[in-house]
This record gives C-alpha cells, structure tokens and sequence, in this order.
C-alpha cells in the first residue's frame, strides 16, 4: 500500500480507536463508581465538538506559542504513530516523542499566562519522573534483544517468546507511564483538578479539539507500543483484547485512587522505578534473564 | 489495515445513530433498565455475528453498524442485548472455526 495512504489510514484508527478506549476508560471509572457514566462514544463527540465550537484568546496568550504548541502536539504523536504502527522504526524516536510531548506539556501551560496553566507547567517538570522508567524500560529491551527496531523486537520475540516472561519488572516500569499518562491517573498530577484543567486550562475550540485528537492517538500509540515490545507478535484481535484489558485495569486503578500530591507521586513513581531498575539487573546478572 | 478502519468508523457511526435514536425513543432521565429488548437483541445478534464472521468487509461492517447502533444506545439501553449478541458471535465463531 502507499505509504501516505498507510499513514493516513493509520492516524484515523489511531484517532477513533483511542477516542472509543478513552470512552471505554471514562465509562469503566464510572461504573466502578456506580454511576451510569457517559456513553462509550462520548470521547470521540467531545473531541468532534471542539473542532467547531468558537476558538477564543485570552489576553494573557503569548499567541505564538499559545496556537503552535497544540499543532506540534497534534504532530508529535502522528510522528508517533509513523514510528511505530506504520514503520516498526526505533524505539528511540517513540523515546523523543514522550520528550518533546513532556516540553509541549510544559509549554502549553506557560504560554496560556494562566495561573493555573502556569502551575501545571512547574509541574510538567516535576513528572519527568515519569520518562526516566520509561527510558530504563527501553535499555532493559536493547539489552536483551540487542537492538531498539521494533520490527526486530517483534521477530525476537516470535522465537523467543514475548519480553513480559524475561524482563516483567521492565514491563512494570512502562506500565507506570500508562498509567500516569491516563485520565484521571493518581500520578496525573499535570492535570490535577485543583487546577481546572492543568496546561489545557486557556486552550478552547478547535485547540482544543486537536488537544483531544493528540490524547486519543497518544492513548493507541502507549498501548500499541507496549503491546509489541512486551507481548511479542499480535494480530489484530490480540491488539485489541489487549488494549482494553489494559484499559479497564487503568480504569479500575484510577477509579479507586485518589490523586496524588506532586511529591508523593513522584516519589512514588521513582520508587517503583527504582526497584524495578535494580530488580532487572538483578536478574539480568543472576543470569534468570537468558 | 484498510478493513479496518472501515470496521472502526462503521462501528462509530452506528454508535452515534444508536445514540441519537434512543434519545429520540427515551428522553427520561436516567432509569437503569431491567427490560429485554427482543428486537434490539436480534438486531444486535445479527450484527456480531456477521462482524466477527462475515469474512466480507462489507458485510462486516454493516455488522459492526448494526452492532454500534445497539452498544451505543444512551446509558441504560442496549447493555445486554450487546452482551448477549456479543456471546452468540464469539460462539459462533468458535464453532466455525473448530478443528479437532
């Protein structure tokens, strides 16, 4: 197939089926809750909405920085799905993406000269500590398998078995980031309610609808990402299976905890990060990790 | 991957249909429903059954619209007629394809 139509295909169900599992998540967490909840789709018609509701600008907006960084939000995670679903590319390019998504975090927040959004940038650099697991997840998977090519990874893994058996505390260490990064996650702390809605507080209309595309296609690309590298070659139906397993688990840990304060969550994920870190080399050197 | 994203968005349009028709049918606020809808549950059947195996994407997707319109009904509605026709289809499938 050509590959921009590759792409393009790629991106629609990137979009409309992380929009259904962000529905999914919403609907699982009110159920938990014993509330009725929105409908499945509502994710999807909130993200349609905003693309044509009115798009104002507050006073405050440094405007170039205010508009760009939703656009090279949107960007960054199409980069994500090039790298990964479509190309089977490097690791490390997923690895920039969550970098640069950490920056664009961090300056949408500034930009809005909002208090809130302001606070929640301060604290975009405080969940760094979200990325370090995340990187330490990468190493263990090159260590093992010897190259960071996701195409690679997968063939590894058709002979040798998925990567959750050999490293599972690596696996755990990504785990995390799936869960900070979604909604309503005790490590959100970004998006902390008490302040409104953190780096997106200013952003409305069609910035925001592409605010919500970039958390849909983010959602699918976090799944997909770890899907592959940890359980070896899926088929469609296993990709699937998989993506909303791990999307009721998070609903359910979300559902049953509450935020956590800024220091708390990052120690918390450091700490995991940690034992994780020094568990797997710990494996790796006993010689349990073949 | 094409058949895919045919399956996807028939299956959000027949959400969004499923959602404005019960909406259109119930405008109470909300009730959790204890009734069985015989005919949603046929209508629900029928489009799991040939979503999962058709082996056509056309006939697939007009499953997986039927199927959406059913799982997408407001809050309350369509829960187990989705459930059950969800059941049949992975039945079904299982059955066609057993090798012993």
């Amino acid at each position: 197939m050509n590959l921009m139509a590759n792409i393009l295909i790629q991106v629609i169900i990137a979009f409309l089926a992380g929009s259904l599992l962000l529905g999914l998540h919403r609907k699982i967490m009110a159920r938990v809750q014993r509330r009725p909840g929105p409908p499945i789709i509502q994710h999807l018609l909130h993200s349609l909405k905003f693309f044509f509701k009115e798009t104002g600008f507050p006073k405050t907006v440094s405007k170039p920085f205010y508009i760009g960084i939703t656009f090279i939000l949107a960007l960054i995670w199409v980069v994500g799905v090039i790298a990964g679903p479509v190309a089977h590319d490097s690791l490390l390019i997923l690895f920039g993406v969550y970098a640069v998504y950490k920056i664009v975090e961090h300056n949408s927040g500034s930009s809005s000269g909002s208090p809130y959004g302001k606070l929640s940038c301060v604290r975009a650099v405080l969940s760094a500590a979200t990325e370090l697991p995340l990187f330490a997840a990468i190493v263990f998977v090159y260590l093992v398998t010897g190259t960071m090519n996701i195409g690679e990874i997968i063939t590894y893994q058709s002979v040798h078995g998925p990567l959750i058996y050999t490293i599972p505390l690596a696996a755990l260490m990504f785990f995390m980031l799936i869960i900070t990064k979604s909604p309503y996650s005790p490590f959100a702390i970004t998006k902390d309610k008490a302040l409104i809605s953190g780096f997106e507080t200013e952003h409305y209309g069609l910035l925001r609808g592409f605010m919500h595309f970039s958390e849909s296609i983010a959602w699918y690309v976090m799944l997909w990402v770890f899907l592959t590298i940890f359980f070896g070659p899926l088929n469609a139906v296993g990709y699937l299976i998989g993506m909303i397993v791990i999307t009721f688990i998070t609903g359910f840990i979300n559902a049953t905890t509450p935020i956590f304060s800024p220091n708390h969550s990052v120690m918390t994920q450091i700490t995991i990060g940690a034992i994780c870190f020094f568990g797997t080399i710990v494996m790796i050197f006993t010689g349990v990790v073949a | 991957m094409l058949d895919y994203m045919i399956y996807i968005i028939a299956f959000v349009v027949g959400s969004i249909l499923g959602l404005l028709y019960s909406y259109k049918q119930h405008g109470e606020a909300f009730v959790a429903v204890t009734d069985f809808n015989t005919v949603a549950a046929i209508i629900s059947i029928v489009g799991w059954v040939l979503a999962f195996n058709a082996g056509n994407v056309i006939l697939s997707g007009i499953g997986f619209l039927l199927a959406g319109f059913i799982m997408g009904e407001r809050p309350g509605y369509g829960r187990k007629e989705s459930a059950v026709g969800l059941i049949i289809a992975i039945v079904v499938y299982f059955l066609m394809h057993w090798t012993v």
